[in-house]
């Protein structure tokens, strides 16, 4: 049960969009440093297929934004970032949550006898 | 999971930081007149670098305006010399201001991070509470 395939995919999924927060934290700090080139970080697609072969480990992988740069070489997108952002915050609660319920499934087990 | 998401947005806080401080002083300091003997009061730009890994941003040094300056002709002041030049700072404040709002977008952005951070530190806290 705590080993479960389900408690296994949503740690990995924590850690993908903890490192996700990090990373656009760290792209958004990096908003005016010339030559600056933002970092996505990539683990859903991977998670998936994780899951389908019934392991659920997964580790994230970090990529260099493509987008075009502006004039100091800097390819840093505010918005797109910033959405990331409130779109990771939400996700990172929603895996904690689900998480808790996984928990409480095995505390129910635990009481009963 | 290390919680230095708070950590990265501070980083990016503290350059935004010493941009304002900078720009502000050269605007502050653009009518400083200096006598021809000196240099004239020289601009300060900050130069941001990427942290190493993912560590957030630093100031890595500052460039300095030109020392030459404006020479503008002020028989009447104090400082003029023989000929009755004085040395003004060669800083563009439309530039200037440019960069002073930049810079406070970007300390709003990362300001904003911390907050988001902060959500997100709060979830973790509350897994196996109940």
């Amino acid at each position: 049960m705590l080993e479960s395939v389900t408690s296994t995919a949503l740690t990995s999924a924590l850690d993908g969009l903890s490192l996700r927060q990090r990373t656009i934290a760290n792209n958004i700090a990096n908003v005016n440093t010339p030559g600056y080139t933002a970092k996505r970080v990539l683990f859903e697609d991977a998670l998936a297929s994780s899951v389908r072969a019934g392991n659920g480990n997964v580790t994230a992988t970090t990529q260099r934004s493509l987008e075009p740069t502006r004039l100091d070489g800097n390819n840093v997108n505010l918005d797109t970032e910033t959405l990331s952002n409130v779109d990771t915050v939400l996700r990172y609660q929603f895996a904690a949550r689900a998480v808790e319920g996984t928990f409480s499934g095995v505390r129910t087990a635990m009481r009963t006898s | 999971m290390t919680f230095d998401a708070i950590g990265i947005a501070g980083s990016g806080l503290t350059v935004h930081r010493k941009w304002l401080d900078a720009v502000s002083d050269n605007i502050a300091n653009i009518n400083t007149a200096k006598s021809t003997d000196g240099a004239a009061f020289q601009a300060r730009y900050v130069i941001a670098q990427e942290g190493e890994g993912v560590s957030g941003a630093y100031v890595a040094g500052t460039e300095y305006g030109s020392e030459a300056g404006r020479m503008v002709y002020e028989p009447d002041h104090p400082l003029a010399d023989a000929e009755g030049y004085v040395r003004y700072p060669d800083i563009d404040l439309g530039a200037q201001m440019g960069s002073l709002i930049m810079a406070q977008r970007g300390y709003q952005a990362n300001a904003a991070v911390v907050d988001r951070a902060k959500e997100t530190y709060q979830a973790a806290l509350q897994i196996g509470r109940n």
